[in-house]
């Protein structure tokens, strides 16, 4: 294998400061340089090693094609679940009414996360 | 139509996150009669499209999307005793705070003792900036094709080009690669992004989508829909380089290239303009240039965060109630200018012996380790001087100024 040092340049979003990092893959784990504060360390490899997203997306509600509800997670899932997170949540037909942070999946795909309305439909 | 005009403390114009704060702000200031109105059936503005979460950091400590932030803003709003009329529009509003209204009941008129303009902002569009080419279906604004996706279930193309690299845009990227479309890339005039840093992290890079910096869209091609589009690189002063073009294949071109405040009204009421900001002068405040009427939001200067468009309402809110009740005098004011690497700042006026406000700038350009700096133009007393790791012109920065200012002021960064 040859020798692979990944270097991902990334801002820091924990704070306004906005620390600008550099992470480096090497072989004792990963090297992070420009922060600021120790949290940096944290953002980083959480950033490049497991990144974790929401998603948001509209869903009909049943007996309508028009009228939809919006939707997200209600907590952030490891980024490869958002494709198949989607695929499950296309199937989704809720009955009015909807109200905002209802539990639409519960737990969905066995990530321990939730799919929610995001908003009220009467 | 007889019988007298009805009289409203105060009168708050468009219900996004802005105009819900402001009449918020305006009734918890002790106004007795805020009424709101909102020329859609629907409270909340253009967050009832932004469906992605990443609203609330600031006001509600968490990370929420559009239309919750919308509800409860709204529903904090009614609870608090202020009236909001949907599906009505301001048609005009005059110096004097005399409004013309179509509402859903008919024509009226009425009567503000303060007035808060929050309307919003409109989405600069093809025509606006001329892109040559063919004249098809399939080029939206960003934003017009989130209502379509996310309000009316409508699947705009198959394969997408976005110019421009606004937050819609990202947004867009990422919202339209969830629905199957294939976003063929990202092209942006100038040489760094127009949209947050962590907007281009999850939106693009996450999903593979290149973004190519100084370039351009040369020409639209197709008959009816869409064929492709000319893609072409820019020197320094943003010309397209001859020899650059090339082709892409896609049925849809999206545009991200800047939104304008929406100042119609603010205009037929004699409200003073920045040329800078395209919005409203006003002072710390939020005052116009005309006596009781305040602006904040998207229609004063544009935003990058819902949440700070709401706390200049709330601000703006306030200030108009104090305003209706006649404890917010006139009297003589200083100028803000922009100095050194500052595009702008608001507000352009401070009421002389004004102390404790906050200054809003944008920057130039990007800007690495710098000392933003407010001095005194005649004294060249340095009244605030922060540092700073780095300033992007897409992020508008705020700095306290807490010593009264009895004299011009200069905002400068210095590298």
């Amino acid at each position: 294998m040859s020798e692979r040092t990944d270097v991902d340049r990334l801002t820091c979003i924990l704070c306004p400061v906005g620390c600008e990092l550099e992470v480096r893959r090497t072989e004792r784990g990963l090297d992070v340089k420009g922060h600021q504060c120790e949290n940096g360390v944290g953002f980083a490899t959480e950033e490049v090693l497991y990144p974790k997203r929401n998603l948001a997306t509209s869903v009909p509600v049943k007996g309508s094609e028009t009228r939809l509800v919006s939707v997200r997670l209600s907590d952030r899932v490891p980024r490869d679940m958002i494709f198949p997170i989607l695929r499950v949540i296309a199937g989704l037909r809720p009955e009015a009414p909807v109200r905002r942070g209802q539990v639409l999946i519960a737990d969905v795909l066995g990530t321990g996360v939730d799919v929610i309305a995001t908003r009220t439909v009467e | 139509m007889s019988g007298a005009v009805p009289v409203h403390d105060v009168v708050v114009i468009g219900g996004g996150p802005a105009g819900l704060a402001a009449a918020l702000g305006a009734r918890r200031a002790g106004a007795e009669d805020v009424l709101l109105i909102e020329r859609d059936k629907r409270l909340g503005g253009i967050l009832n499209q932004c469906i992605h979460d990443g609203f609330g950091l600031f006001l509600y400590n968490e990370t929420i999307s559009g239309p919750e932030y919308a509800e409860r803003l709204a529903e904090e709003a009614l609870r608090a005793g202020v009236r909001a009329e949907t599906g009505a529009m301001v048609l005009d509003l005059a110096a004097d705070r005399l409004l013309r209204v179509n509402a859903r009941a008919g024509y009226r008129l009425l009567r503000a003792r303060s007035v808060v303009l929050a309307m919003g902002c409109r989405e600069r569009t093809r025509e606006m900036i001329e892109i040559p080419g063919t004249r098809p279906a399939g080029i939206f604004t960003a934003g017009t094709a989130q209502a379509l996706v996310n309000l009316q279930n409508i699947r705009v193309g198959n394969e997408a080009v976005i110019l421009g690299s606004g937050d819609i845009g990202l947004i867009m990227a990422r919202r339209l690669t969830f629905e199957g479309v294939a976003v063929r890339g990202v092209f942006e005039l100038m040489p760094w992004t127009n949209g947050l840093e962590r907007n281009v992290r999850q939106c693009l890079m996450d999903f593979g989508i290149p973004l190519a910096l100084s370039s351009t869209v040369v020409e639209v091609r197709g008959r009816d829909r869409v064929e492709s589009v000319v893609v072409a690189a820019v020197d320094g002063s943003l010309e397209p380089v001859p020899g650059t073009e090339r082709e892409v294949r896609c049925d849809t071109l999206l545009l991200s290239v800047g939104l304008i405040p929406e100042n119609e009204l603010s205009k037929r009421a004699g409200v003073a303009l920045s040329p800078l900001t395209g919005g409203a002068v006003v002072d710390e405040t939020f005052m116009t240039s005309v006596d009781g009427i305040f602006s904040c939001g998207n229609v004063l200067q544009i935003h990058d965060v819902a949440d700070f468009a709401s706390h200049e309402g709330f601000a703006a809110g306030a200030a108009a109630a104090r305003f209706a009740r006649g404890e917010l005098g006139g009297g003589p004011r200083v100028s803000l200018a922009p100095g050194r690497e500052v595009r702008y700042v608001l507000p352009q006026l401070v009421r002389a012996g004004a102390s404790g406000f906050g200054v809003n700038f944008r920057t130039v350009r990007p800007l690495g380790k710098c000392r933003v700096t407010v001095t005194g133009r005649r004294s060249g007393k340095v009244y605030v001087q922060r540092k700073f790791g780095r300033l992007l012109p897409s992020e508008l920065q705020t700095v306290r100024v807490k010593p009264a200012v009895e004299e011009d002021l200069e905002v400068a960064c210095h590298e």
